[in-house]
């Protein structure tokens, strides 16, 4: 009942959206909730870790009235944009007047009213990347979406500066849906940074968010999404990027936050010269659970990819990392590695790695790898003998083995990034 | 050596195993199964009460579980076993000596050289025809020493109380489908007791052979390898080349105990119209060691994982494998390790190499359970493609749920370099002799663990099947 009657309200700009809403919220009431009898859930158990009937899907009751307010950028030096969203809707969206002038668009998809945005949304929008047949979930949040954001990249534009966008929940009672539609034309290049964040929870709830990309020729998109959510959250996050020719799509995903954290991570490298580096970040502690399942999918020749996902597990926390490259028949001249490594520091923790390769073309270069293991104690003998105290060393071979994620993204640009994450890692091993 | 006098004495029948017997059997069931032939298997081997029971009971199991859907294609493998001879019995009984058994089967084991190797190389041999073993035969020396190597029939009939304590054990009936069918049908196959620190210097060995069109075999396999014995067995596997597909459903279970040392090795070489679904698996303890070498180069599709559960301190568990995949096979093959027990060691390396439309599949476990401090687990797979139509899968399962372990899992594939063949060529190598020096290479660390007349058939397949492979 609630979706319905939020479904009508919504339909600001189109009918279109309706309809495209009212399919998905039939697709997810008939797909199963998934099992752990199904490969890709195997290790989340949701009927456990966060039976669904349990949880309020009544989004936020002022998604169709509440207009985000608007205003230039002042603060120019670290960002091109700057979008807040608040209990899912976007309250506040800004882009520099210089980016604007260059026809950049960042705008609301719930209440976009550049006639432009409007026909990209409506060609791009949950049907060609990230259907509602996708998944349940990507299912539902197709349906239910309070607002989200789109960014439009016009040909040959360098936005230099990451965009970022900031979640926050602040009522009591949400559950959340947003979604991003990123367009880079032939030749642009623009970087997205999202974060989300809250207090704890005492009651069970979900935050979904999908994420569409499509990278035209010759362009670059660096996407970075930080999660640091509250306990009692339920972390629902769907990718999938579209690559041409010659083009990027860089993805980094950090979890550190939420009681249950799902990643649906798709690359699909569709032309000749596509590549894409996707990383990974989680910490977990107590009862955390995270569960990411990546895909790269090498459709054309002379693509590449390559992804490394790395976490530190501690308290009874658990990871599930299940990976596939496939390189499709007439994918030649591919380049694919896939690595997944994770510690264990406590004696409960658990991880669980499916690193999967399904090749199908014969000229490849192809690799994956993954471990589970502890601490290296010749690490940890070198820094007691050089005066640090246990518990500093264990933190700095930590900080070490996760840092070789960071040190991969480009610097500059994500140096904020960079320092947050650095320091929430640094909490949570205090915690420890 | 010019290279025509290399190919005219590889004997260039692709399949040289293919040949055909007279068809000669004293008694088979209708084709298809239900409860009556069952029934008619248990009656045929005068087995005791309990065992029919048992059998029975595995029917059920089997009709209760679903076909798997994950691994090779199995969409034609209902229909084919509606259609198959799930009991084909060649003679009356297990004979000691080649000479009483009858001559047919006796030439068909002298074409595939089984007598010659007994004599020369061997401790022991076990020949099964169809569903029965037809020879079985330890030498004196280790039959004195308490050895005991028999059909399992016989396991059965001479050795009631050991064979009772661990039958079934091991790999339960409802482990999986086809164990469950094994359960219920098994005819033919192994019981090899090794005593307490008997060190067998020579290898035992048996050997399958199936004759029979639309032939379903279910060998069952028992070993028990006591403290601080030594062992090591070897069976080899080949069919008739047939139009209609076959069936072969091997349960083979384990035991090695204390300080013990087993080596389990599989040269599977079946026709390419066989399925070959096998369940292998040993339960290694303190400090014992187990062996797999599994050479799998024939069969339409096999899906085997042998596995080694560290059930013992100290436990170590080893799987090699090789996998040969040409046109229309499908090897899904890979090994599990479990480590239930502290410091427990295993390693699992694994080959492939898929030609044309081949199809080869790494699948595998590595779980380690709270408490296993101490543990060490790696693996690593490599694949080989020769073709632009072959296809190589890798689909490790790795679970740790114990801090104080190392588990790590690498995978590479590639195909033949360019620049390696360029170089062999550049010192006067033909393309395709540079191809198989370049594939031998490749397989070099698995095959030099073979038996030596195994290792070179292994490359002279190898030879063969890179015939024509190049551009």
């Amino acid at each position: 009942m609630g979706p319905r009657r939020l479904m009508a309200e919504y339909s600001n700009y189109s009918s279109w959206l309706n309809e495209m809403r009212s399919r998905a919220w039939s697709i997810y009431q008939s797909t199963p909730t998934p099992t752990t009898k199904s490969e890709e859930w195997r290790y989340t158990d949701l009927s456990k870790l966060f039976p669904l009937e349990n949880i309020s899907l009544e989004m936020n009751p002022e998604a169709s009235t509440k207009r985000p307010t608007k205003e230039g950028l002042t603060e120019t030096i670290n960002t091109a944009g700057r979008v807040q969203f608040t209990d899912g809707l976007v309250t506040n969206i800004q882009l520099t007047p210089e980016m604007e002038s260059q026809g950049v668009g960042l705008d609301s998809l719930q209440h976009t009213t550049h006639e432009k945005h409007q026909e990209i949304i409506k060609t791009n929008l949950s049907s060609h990347v990230l259907p509602p047949e996708s998944g349940k979930f990507q299912a539902l949040n197709a349906a239910l979406w309070t607002d989200g954001i789109i960014i439009y990249v016009p040909k040959n534009v360098h936005v230099e500066m990451p965009i970022r966008g900031k979640h926050q929940l602040d009522s009591r009672n949400p559950s959340v849906c947003t979604r991003t539609l990123i367009i880079a034309e032939e030749g642009s290049h623009v970087s997205y940074v999202e974060e989300f964040g809250s207090d704890d929870f005492d009651d069970k709830h979900i935050v979904s968010s999908a994420v569409e990309i499509i990278a035209h020729k010759n362009a670059t998109v660096d996407f970075v999404s930080v999660q640091n959510l509250g306990r009692g959250i339920f972390f629902q996050n769907a990718q999938k990027s579209l690559v041409h020719r010659d083009a990027s799509v860089n993805t980094l995903n950090v979890n550190l936050g939420a009681s249950l954290s799902r990643l649906d991570l798709n690359t699909q490298l569709i032309e000749p010269g596509a590549n894409s580096k996707m990383l990974g970040l989680y910490f977990g502690d107590e009862d955390q659970h995270f569960d990411h399942n990546t895909s790269q999918d090498h459709l054309a020749p002379h693509t590449g990819s390559d992804l490394l996902y790395k976490g530190a597990l501690d308290g009874h926390s658990r990871a599930a990392f299940r990976g596939i490259i496939r390189v499709h028949s007439e994918a030649q001249q591919t380049d694919a590695y896939q690595t997944n490594r994770t510690l264990l520091l406590s004696e409960h923790a658990r991880a669980d790695s499916l690193p999967n390769l399904e090749i199908e073309a014969d000229d490849v270069k192809c690799s994956h790898g993954s471990t589970v293991g502890q601490l290296d104690p010749e690490a940890i003998f070198y820094l007691l003998s050089r005066g640090f105290s246990q518990q500093q060393a264990e933190r700095l071979v930590v900080l070490g083995f996760l840092g070789d994620v960071m040190a991969r993204l480009p610097r500059g640009a994500f140096k904020r990034v960079v320092k947050n994450v650095t320091d929430a890692v640094e909490q949570k091993l205090r915690h420890g | 050596m010019p290279k025509s006098e290399l190919v005219e004495n590889l004997d260039l029948d692709n399949y040289k195993y293919g040949f055909v017997d007279s068809e000669s059997h004293v008694y088979r069931t209708k084709p298809g199964l239900d409860e009556s032939i069952v029934r008619e298997i248990s009656r045929h081997k005068e087995e005791p009460d309990w065992m029919l029971e048992f059998r029975l009971k595995a029917l059920k199991v089997y009709e209760s579980k679903p076909m798997p859907t994950w691994g090779g294609d199995l969409s034609d493998l209902e229909a084919t076993l509606n259609e198959i001879y799930f009991y084909v019995k060649p003679q009356e009984q297990t004979e000691r000596s080649w000479d009483d058994v009858p001559d047919n089967i006796k030439n068909t084991f002298e074409r595939l050289g089984i007598p010659e190797a007994e004599q020369q190389a061997l401790a022991g041999v076990g020949a099964q025809y169809e569903s029965e073993m037809v020879y079985h035969s330890l030498k004196e020396e280790w039959a004195s020493k308490g050895v005991i190597f028999d059909s399992i029939e016989d396991g059965l009939k001479n050795h009631p109380e050991i064979f009772k304590e661990h039958f079934g054990t091991i790999i339960p009936t409802a482990d999986n489908k086809f164990s469950a069918l094994n359960s219920a049908v098994w005819s033919g196959g192994s019981f090899v007791y090794i005593p307490k620190g008997v060190h067998l210097k020579t290898p035992l060995q048996a050997y399958f052979r199936v004759n029979q069109e639309r032939m379903g075999q279910f060998e069952r396999t028992l070993i028990i390898v006591e403290e601080g014995a030594q062992a090591h067995y070897i069976e080899g596997c080949t069919a008739p080349v047939y139009s209609t597909d076959s069936f072969h459903s091997g349960v083979i279970e384990i035991v090695v105990k204390k300080d013990a040392r087993f080596r389990y090795t599989t040269i599977q070489n079946w026709s390419n119209n066989m399925y070959n679904l096998v369940t292998q698996r040993a339960v290694v303890q303190e400090n014992a060691t187990m062996e797999w070498l599994d050479g799998n180069l024939g069969s339409k599709l096999t899906m085997k994982y042998p596995s080694c559960y560290l059930t013992g301190k100290g436990a170590h568990g080893s799987i090699m494998s090789i996998a040969y995949a040409g046109s229309g096979q499908h090897q899904d093959t890979g090994g599990k390790v479990v480590h239930a027990a502290e410091n427990t060691t295993s390693s699992i390396i694994s080959k492939s190499i898929s030609k044309e439309d081949g199809r080869s599949s790494y699948r595998g476990l590595c779980k380690v359970h709270e408490g296993a401090t101490g543990s060490r687990s790696n693996v690593e797979c490599d694949a080989l493609l020769i073709n632009n139509t072959s296809r190589t899968d890798t689909y490790p399962y790795i679970e740790v749920d114990e801090k104080r372990a190392t588990v790590g899992h690498e995978a590479t594939v590639s195909k033949v370099g360019d620049e390696q063949l360029f170089y062999l060529k550049n010192r006067g190598l033909s393309e395709e002799e540079a191809m198989a020096l370049v594939v031998r290479g490749f397989i070099e660390p698995i095959a030099k663990e073979l038996p030596l007349e195994y290792a070179v058939e292994l490359n002279r397949l190898i030879e063969l099947e890179m015939e024509g492979s190049v551009g």
